[in-house]
C-alpha cells in the first residue's frame, strides 16, 4: 500500500487539479487518510486489499483529465478517481465545519461518485454529462444529470463498482470469459467453469480410488515435473498471472512447508523408507524446478 | 505496457522462490494428499473392500488436502470444518430463487438475473453462503486457481500410477 500513495500524489499533481496545500495536507496525513478510505470501502481483509488495489497500479494515468469522455473504455481510472475523491471528502471532514459545508461536501462527494459510475458498458444509457468545477481545491469532477444523489444510491453504486472490479479480475482467471459481455453472461461462464472443475476433481478422485488398492503411491519425480511444465503455463497463459498473484496473500511462508512435509513423513504410519526418500527428493526437485522454470514462465507473459 | 511495469514491480515479490503462491499451494497439496493416500492403502488390506466407502474416503482425503493447503482463504477453512465435522449433507438443494413478479422493469430484470447467478455461485463455493457478495467474489478467484492446481496434481498422480 505504501507503494502507491506517492504514486497517487504524483498523479494528483500531474493533473493539477489539486492545490499544493491540499497535497501537503494529504501528504502528511495521507497514509492515515487513505487507510481510512480503505476501511470505509470495507477492506479489512488482507486478501481483499491486495485484490482491490491491483488494478490501480501503474503510472499510466495519462488518460485522466477533467473531461473523461463517456466513450472512454479505460475503465480503471474512474475508480482511482473515486478513491482519491473519497480521501478528499474524508480529509475535508476533519476541518471544523458547519452544516452548509457538510452539505457541500456531500454534494462534491456525490459528484465524484457520479463520475465514477461511468463505465464502458453500453447498457447504461445516461444523458450527456456536464463538467462542473467546484472550488479550486477540490477534484475536478463531472456530474451526471438525472442521477440520484441520495445516500443509498451512492452506497449502491460504490458496491456495484467493487463488484464489477472483481468481475474483471475473475474474467482473467476464467478462460473464455473475454468474449462474453455483461455480468450475467460472465457469471454464467464462471459458474460453468467452477462446476466443471469440481466434476473433474470428482472424476479424478474416483480414478484414484480405483488405482489406489493396487499401487503404492509415490510421485514420480520426472513426470510430475513435466506435468507442471505442461500444465502450469496453460493455466497461467491466460494472462491470469497477476490476478492470481494478487489473489494470494503475499505473506506466505514457504519455509514452513518443509516442516509440514517432514512432519507428515514422520507421522504417517508405515511409510516405507523408499517412499519417504523419493518423496523428499521429489519435493526438493519440485521446489527447484518450480523456482526456476515456471516462475520464468510467469514473467514471459505480457 | 502497463502490465510490463506491473510485472517489473511485482517481480520484487515473485522472485523469491518460496513465495510463488501456485508452487507453494501445489507442493502443500501434494504433501498432504500422498501420505494420506498411502495411509489409506496401508489400512485397507485389513478392512473389507467396500468400494463405495473407499471412494468416499478418497474423496474425503482429496477434500482435506485441498482445505489444508488453502488455509489462507476463508473457503479453505470452511471446507476443513465441514469435512471434519460429519454432517449429513442435504442432497436436494432447494434453490430458492427469488423471482420478482411481472412488474419488474428492464433494469430490475437484469439485476434479478445477476442476483440469481450470484446465489448459484455462492452455493458452489464452500462457505459461500455465509459470505457477503464482495468477499465471495474474491474467494471465488482463489478457489478457481486452487482447483486448477489440484487438477494438475491429481492428474499427475493418476498418470504416474496407472501404468
Amino acid at each position: 500500500m505504501d507503494l502507491y500513495i506517492p504514486e497517487k500524489l504524483k498523479w494528483l499533481q500531474q493533473q493539477q487539479m489539486v492545490s499544493p496545500e491540499f497535497l501537503q495536507i494529504l501528504g502528511s496525513g495521507g497514509r492515515e487518510e487513505l487507510k481510512r478510505v480503505e476501511s470505509y470501502l470495507g477492506n479489512t481483509n488482507d486478501e481483499l486489499q491486495s485484490f482491490r488495489h491491483f488494478p490501480e497500479f501503474g503510472p499510466d494515468y495519462n488518460v485522466i483529465d477533467g473531461c473523461i469522455s463517456r466513450t472512454s473504455s479505460f475503465q480503471m481510472e474512474p475508480v482511482k478517481n473515486d478513491e482519491v475523491n473519497r480521501a478528499i471528502s474524508f480529509q475535508n471532514k476533519r476541518k471544523p465545519e458547519g452544516k452548509t459545508e457538510k452539505r457541500e461536501k456531500k454534494k462534491i462527494k456525490t459528484e465524484a461518485e457520479t463520475e465514477t459510475s461511468m463505465k464502458g458498458k453500453s447498457n447504461m444509457s445516461n444523458t450527456e454529462t456536464s463538467s462542473e468545477i467546484q472550488k479550486p481545491d477540490y477534484i475536478h469532477v463531472r456530474a451526471r444529470r438525472g442521477e440520484a444523489t441520495d445516500r443509498h444510491s451512492l452506497a449502491e453504486r460504490a458496491r456495484r463498482e467493487k463488484i464489477s472490479k472483481k468481475m474483471k479480475c475473475l474474467q482473467d482467471i476464467v478462460p473464455g470469459c473475454t468474449k462474453v459481455t455483461g455480468k450475467a453472461g460472465m457469471l454464467d461462464e464462471i459458474i460453468n467453469y467452477v462446476q466443471s472443475l469440481q466434476q473433474q476433481v470428482e472424476f479424478l478422485s474416483m480414478k484414484l480410488s480405483v488405482l489406489n488398492p493396487e499401487l503404492e503411491f509415490h510421485i514420480n519425480e520426472l513426470s510430475t515435473k513435466q506435468a507442471y511444465f505442461a500444465d502450469l503455463p496453460e493455466a497461467v497463459s491466460k494472462q491470469s498471472v497477476m490476478a492470481d498473484l494478487q489473489s494470494f496473500p503475499l505473506h506466505q511462508q514457504g519455509s514452513l512447508d518443509y516442516s509440514v512435509i517432514n512432519s507428515s513423513q514422520t507421522t504417517s504410519l508405515g511409510i516405507k523408507d523408499q517412499t519417504s526418500a523419493s518423496w523428499e527428493t521429489h519435493s526438493q526437485s519440485l521446489y527447484n524446478s518450480l523456482r526456476t522454470d515456471s516462475v520464468s514462465n510467469f514473467f514471459s507473459l505480457k | 505496457m502497463e502490465r510490463k511495469t506491473i510485472n517489473k514491480r511485482k517481480r520484487v515479490f515473485s522472485l523469491q522462490p518460496n513465495k510463488n503462491p501456485k508452487a507453494v499451494f501445489a507442493r502443500r497439496y501434494a504433501s498432504h494428499l500422498v501420505p494420506a493416500l498411502n495411509k489409506i492403502n496401508m489400512n485397507k488390506p485389513t478392512s473389507k473392500k467396500d468400494h463405495k466407502s473407499f471412494e468416499q474416503t478418497v474423496k474425503h482425503e482429496v477434500g482435506m488436502a485441498l482445505a489444508l493447503s488453502a488455509q489462507e482463504f476463508a473457503w479453505g477453512r470452511f471446507l476443513q470444518h465441514k469435512l471434519l465435522s460429519p454432517t449429513h449433507e442435504d442432497p436436494s438443494y432447494s434453490s430458492k430463487i427469488l423471482e420478482r413478479s411481472d412488474y419488474k422493469q428492464e433494469g430490475e430484470e437484469e439485476e434479478a438475473e445477476i442476483k440469481k447467478r450470484l446465489k448459484e455461485l455462492q452455493k458452489l463455493l464452500p462457505g459461500g453462503e455465509e459470505m457477503n457478495m464482495d468477499e465471495m467474489l474474491s474467494e471465488i478467484g482463489s478457489y478457481i486457481v486452487c482447483l486448477e492446481l489440484q487438477m494438475i496434481v491429481l492428474k499427475s498422480l493418476v498418470q504416474d500410477n496407472s501404468s
